[in-house]
C-alpha cells in the first residue's frame, strides 16, 4: 500500500497540466482529469482490498510514506501519510464520485468557454481532497483542508460574471476562515502540549495520559470549530445554500459529497481526542443535533431546487456529527459514505432538471417532468427515499444505526430529535418530488423540458445503484461488515440496533412522505392554507431565521464599525503619528542642529580646540 | 652643557611655538597659511618629545624615533595638503577657506 500516496499526486499532475495546457486540448482535456482520477480509484480500490487482508484498524495503519518537509531545529514536519480503513474508505469514496462527476460534467458543462479552468480546478480540489484524507501530519492536513477551501471558492465564483456567484464564493471563504482560524489554533494548542504535529504521536501521548484535560477539550473544541465552517454546522451553515451558485456538478462534488464531510472526517480522525473529553463530546453532540433539525426546517419551505438539497446536506451533516457525539465512528463514516452517493445522485438529478429547463430550479415553476424525463425522475425519487432512510435503502441502514447510537447512550433528546428530522427529511424531499415531477407543469420551460442525455444519465443509473446498496454494509443482516472492516473486528459491534428504533425510523420516514402527498399531492393541494396558517412563523422560515440579516448586521455594525475604528487608528495614530511623526521629528531637529554646521574650517578647529581643552581640564582634575 | 636649559624652558618655548601655530589656524584665511601654521604645531610637539626624552626617559632615542616619525607623516601631509590647495586653485582660482562652503547647508 506504498503506492497510496501517488493517488492524490496524479490529480495534482493532472491540474498543472490542465492549468497550463487544458486550453488547447480537444474539450478543455476534461480526459485527462478523468483519467488520473480513474487511476486514481483503481490504486483507492487496490488498497482497500490490501488493507482488508492485512486486517488493520482505524489509527493503526502504517504512514508508509514520510518525507522531510520542513526541519527546522527541534522542529520536523514530515510528509506522512496514514493507510487505515478510515482513509481508505474515504479514498474510494471520493476518487469515485470525482469520477462519476467529472464524467457527468463532459455533458453538462459542454461548450463552456472556460471548461479547461474548471477541469483544472476539480481535479486540484480531488487532490487536496485526497491529501487532507491521507495526512498523518496536522500541517499537511491543514494546507489540504485550506487548499479545499480555494478551489471551493474558486468553483463557486466559477461564473463569476454573475453578481449572486461572487458574492455567494466570498461568502463562503469567509464564513468558512472563521471556523479554520479555530482548526489552525487548535492545531498550535496541540503543537504546544505534545511537541508534535504528527496524529498517530499526538494519539500515543494521549493514551499515555500526557496531554491534560483542559488541553484536550480546548484543542478538541477549537478543531471542531473548523469542522463547523467545513461542514456546514449551525451558526456557521449560511455559506452553504448560496454556494448553490456554483455549477451544479461542483454542488454535487463539493458542496454535498465530499468538502462538506471534510469536517466530519476530521473529527473522525482526530476521535481519540474527542472521546477523551465529555465536554468536547457534547458540543459535538449539541451542534450537530441543532444543526439537524435546523437545516431540515428551513428546508420546509424553500423552493430553490438546489437550495433545498444544500439544507439537508446540511442536516445529514448534523446527523453525522451527533452520530460522532454520541460515540460511533462508524455510524458517522457509514452515513458519511451513504450519504455522499444519494446527495451526489439528488445534486446530479437536480442539474439534469436545470439543463432541462435552461435553468429553472424553482419547484413553483416546475412540475409534470416525470413524463419528459423518466430516468431522472425514478433515480431521483431513489435517492430521495434513501435520504429519507426509506426501508432497505442505503440511508435506512445508516440513519439506524445512528439512531440506535443515540438511544443506547441515553441522549433521548437528541434521539427524538432525530427522529422528528427524519420526518421532516421525508416531508420536504417528496415536497420537492411532488412539486417539481408529479402534477401539472406550471411554466413553459417545464413543458418544453428534454431529456437527459446518456452522458448525464449514466452517472445517474450508476449513483441510484449505490444508493440503494451501499448501506447494506452496515445492515446487521448480513452482519454489518462495514464497522468490522472500520475497526477490523477489533471493536466488535458498537451498537446493536434494536427493532424498535427500526420501527420508529421507518414510521417516521413513511409518515413523512404521506404528509407530503396529502399536502401536495392528493385532491387539492393545501400548501396555500397551511402556509396561510402558519403566518409569521412561514415568514421567519422563508428568510432563513433571520439568520443572514443577522450575519450582515453583525457585520455592518460591528465588525465595519471596528474596521473604522482600526482604520482611523491606522491613518491617525500609526501613519500620521508614527510613521510621518518620526519623519517629522528627524527633520525638525536637523533643521536646528544644521545652524551649528557652518562649513567654516576656523569654526570646527575652534571648537576642536575647545574640545581638547576641556579633556584636559578634565584629566587634570580627575589625576589631581 | 645639556644642563645648562632647564627643561622649563624648553617647555616654554615649545608651548609658545604651539601657541603660535594655533592662533594661525584658527585666524588664517588663507589654505598654504594654514598648512604652514600646523607644521609649527607639529614642531612644537617634536620640541617636547625631544626635551622629555632628554630630561625624563630612561631611553632618550624613543622620543627621537617618534620626532623623526612625525617629520616623515608631517612632510607627507604637507605634500597632500599642498596637492588639494593646488585642485582648489584651480578650480576656484583663490584658496581662501572661507570660500570653501559647498557642503554647508
Amino acid at each position: 500500500m506504498s503506492i497510496a500516496w501517488l493517488v492524490p499526486l496524479l490529480s495534482v499532475a493532472a491540474f498543472v497540466l490542465l492549468a497550463f495546457a487544458g486550453r488547447r486540448l480537444p474539450g478543455g482535456g476534461a480526459i485527462v482529469s478523468l483519467v488520473a482520477v480513474a487511476a486514481g480509484f483503481g490504486l483507492a480500490v487496490y488498497g482497500f482490498f490490501d488493507l482488508r487482508a492485512a486486517d488493520v484498524a482505524v489509527n493503526e495503519g502504517p504512514g508508509p510514506f514520510a518525507v522531510d518537509f520542513v526541519s527546522a531545529g527541534d522542529l520536523s514536519v514530515h510528509l506522512s501519510m496514514v493507510i487505515d480503513s478510515l482513509s481508505i474508505t474515504m479514498l474510494v469514496v471520493v476518487t469515485f464520485l470525482s469520477f462519476i462527476i467529472q464524467l457527468y460534467s463532459v455533458g453538462y458543462m459542454r461548450g463552456d468557454p472556460r471548461i479547461h479552468w474548471f477541469f483544472a480546478v476539480v481535479a486540484l480540489f480531488t487532490a487536496a481532497m485526497l491529501g487532507l484524507v491521507l495526512a498523518n501530519n496536522l500541517i499537511i492536513l491543514y494546507v489540504s483542508w485550506e487548499l479545499v477551501g480555494l478551489c471551493s471558492y474558486l468553483l463557486i465564483g466559477y461564473w463569476w460574471e454573475r453578481p449572486l456567484a461572487r458574492e455567494a464564493a466570498k461568502k463562503a471563504f469567509v464564513t468558512t476562515r472563521i471556523g479554520d482560524v479555530g482548526l489552525l489554533i487548535g492545531i498550535l494548542v496541540l503543537f504546544k502540549a505534545t511537541g508534535s504535529f504528527e496524529i498517530d504521536q499526538i494519539f500515543e501521548l494521549l493514551t499515555a495520559g500526557e496531554i491534560p484535560a483542559g488541553t484536550i477539550t480546548l484543542a478538541a473544541v477549537l478543531m471542531f470549530l473548523g469542522a463547523m465552517g467545513k461542514s456546514g454546522q449551525f451558526p456557521l451553515h449560511v455559506w452553504l445554500p448560496d454556494a448553490m451558485e456554483g455549477p451544479t456538478p461542483v454542488s454535487a462534488l463539493i458542496h454535498a459529497a465530499t468538502m462538506v464531510t471534510a469536517g466530519v472526517y476530521l473529527v473522525a480522525r482526530m476521535f481519540p481526542l474527542f472521546a477523551a473529553s465529555e465536554a468536547a463530546m457534547l458540543v459535538v453532540l449539541t451542534i450537530g443535533t441543532i444543526t439537524a433539525i435546523f437545516a431540515a426546517v428551513l428546508a420546509l419551505v424553500e423552493t430553490d431546487m438546489k437550495r433545498v438539497l444544500a439544507y439537508s446536506t446540511i442536516s445529514q451533516l448534523g446527523y453525522m456529527m451527533f452520530a460522532l457525539g454520541a460515540g460511533s465512528v462508524t455510524a458517522a463514516m457509514l452515513h458519511l459514505a451513504g450519504h455522499a452517493f444519494f446527495k451526489a445522485l439528488l445534486f446530479l438529478g437536480a442539474g439534469a432538471v436545470m439543463h432541462g429547463t435552461h435553468g429553472i430550479v424553482d419547484i413553483d415553476k416546475l412540475g409534470g417532468l416525470r413524463n419528459k424525463m423518466p430516468v431522472t425522475t425514478w433515480t431521483f425519487v431513489i435517492g430521495a427515499l434513501s435520504l429519507a432512510g426509506f426501508p432497505l435503502l442505503s440511508g435506512f441502514w445508516s440513519k439506524d444505526m445512528i439512531l440506535s447510537t443515540a438511544s443506547d447512550g441515553g441522549h433521548w433528546v437528541t434521539f427524538v430529535i432525530g427522529v422528528v428530522t427524519a420526518a421532516l427529511t421525508a416531508f420536504y424531499m417528496f415536497r420537492v418530488i411532488f412539486r417539481a415531477f408529479f402534477g401539472k407543469a406550471r411554466s413553459d420551460e417545464a413543458r418544453n423540458v428534454h431529456r437527459a442525455e446518456p452522458i448525464v444519465a449514466i452517472p445517474l443509473v450508476v449513483l441510484a445503484f449505490f444508493a440503494i446498496v451501499f448501506g447494506w454494509l452496515g445492515s446487521p443482516l448480513i452482519g454489518a461488515p462495514f464497522g468490522d472492516f472500520v475497526f477490523a473486528g477489533h471493536h466488535a459491534a458498537e451498537h446493536g440496533e434494536s427493532i424498535w428504533v427500526v420501527v420508529i425510523s421507518s414510521a417516521a420516514a413513511i409518515l413523512g412522505i404521506l404528509a407530503a402527498y396529502s399536502v401536495y399531492q392528493a385532491g387539492k393541494p393545501r400548501a396555500a392554507a397551511i402556509r396561510a396558517a402558519a403566518g409569521g412563523l412561514h415568514t421567519f422560515l422563508a428568510r432563513r431565521g433571520y439568520m443572514d440579516v443577522g450575519y450582515q448586521w453583525l457585520i455592518d455594525n460591528v465588525s465595519l464599525g471596528l474596521a473604522r475604528f482600526v482604520a482611523v487608528f491606522d491613518r491617525k495614530v500609526v501613519n500620521d503619528a508614527g510613521v510621518d511623526g518620526t519623519g517629522l521629528a528627524v527633520r525638525l531637529s536637523g533643521k536646528g542642529l544644521r545652524r551649528g554646521v557652518t562649513g567654516l574650517l576656523y569654526n570646527y578647529a575652534a571648537l576642536m580646540v575647545v574640545g581638547v581643552v576641556i579633556l584636559a581640564v578634565a584629566a587634570l582634575l580627575g589625576s589631581a | 652643557m645639556i644642563e645648562a636649559i632647564p627643561l622649563d624652558h624648553v617647555v616654554l618655548v615649545a608651548t609658545t611655538l604651539f601657541g603660535i601655530g594655533l592662533y594661525g589656524v584658527l585666524s588664517r584665511r588663507n589654505a598654504v597659511a594654514i598648512l604652514m601654521a600646523i607644521e609649527l604645531m607639529l614642531n612644537a610637539v617634536n620640541i617636547n618629545f625631544i626635551a622629555f626624552s632628554m630630561y625624563v626617559s630612561p631611553d632618550p632615542t624613543v622620543g627621537q624615533i617618534i620626532a623623526v616619525f612625525v617629520i616623515t607623516v608631517a612632510a607627507a601631509e604637507v605634500a597632500l595638503g599642498l596637492a588639494i590647495v593646488l585642485q582648489i586653485f584651480r578650480n576656484k582660482s583663490n584658496i581662501n577657506v572661507d570660500d570653501l562652503d559647498l557642503l554647508r547647508w
